[in-house]
């Protein structure tokens, strides 16, 4: 089911924000006015990424570097330094439409 | 991890690092992938991606001068060269790498 999280004009390019919806704590990202969804928390140790740098289509873990790539979530980089016992994963990505100026995201 | 993505990830932050330096990656694509490649499985063992063409030592301080783009570090030596170390860089004016000579810092100093 769709939800409005955001307006577009809430988010400048390569900007964030954190949205809580639905019981679930997801971070909508501008790249070039296309907007993402992943879930907020790095996952590796929970680190809020909304807390971190977004650098194009990169998104940079505030604890540990870890680096994603927002478009499909894919973990490009793990924790430094490299953290074996407690690896990072791929970050869930939602599905997001536009309605309008209105972020919809599927959660 | 995905070395592919992570490749391109290097390839998108050292691009926008080595700009402003007045270097730009080698015209030989080949060279770049793999030296990239390289990269990749040094950050993956070390965390770090390393030039992936000289030695770790024990020393912290002296790996951290040859963490890729090491230009800073060696600006001299390369910009005499028009190239860095490895390669993987090289001066914006340069369109065949293949013509540049490597020598080693020693060589400039002594002129």
């Amino acid at each position: 089911m769709f939800v409005a999280v955001a307006r577009t004009d809430e988010i400048l390019p390569g900007g964030m924000k954190a949205v809580d919806r639905a019981g679930k704590k997801i971070v909508i990202c501008n790249l070039d006015n296309t907007f993402y969804a992943l879930e907020r928390q790095c996952s590796h140790q929970g680190a809020s990424l909304d807390m971190g740098t977004l650098d194009g289509y990169i998104l940079t873990c505030p604890l540990h570097y870890a680096q994603f790539d927002i478009r499909t979530g894919e973990v490009l980089n793990g924790a430094v330094p490299p953290d074996h016992r407690n690896p990072t994963g791929n970050l869930t990505v939602y599905p997001v439409k536009m309605e309008a100026d209105t972020i919809m995201v599927d959660m | 991890m995905n070395v592919k993505a992570r490749k391109e990830a290097l390839r998108y932050f050292f691009g926008k690092v080595v700009d402003p330096m007045g270097y730009k990656f080698s015209p030989d694509e080949e060279l770049v992938d793999f030296s990239l490649e390289q990269e990749v499985l040094l950050e993956q063992k070390y965390g770090v991606p390393y030039c992936p063409c000289k030695r770790i030592t024990a020393s912290r301080s002296e790996n951290m001068k040859i963490v890729c783009p090491c230009i800073p570090f060696n600006r001299e030596h390369f910009d005499a060269m028009k190239r860095c170390w490895c390669g993987l860089f090289v001066h914006k004016d340069v369109t065949d790498p293949s013509k540049l000579k490597q020598f080693p810092a020693a060589a400039l100093k002594k002129g």
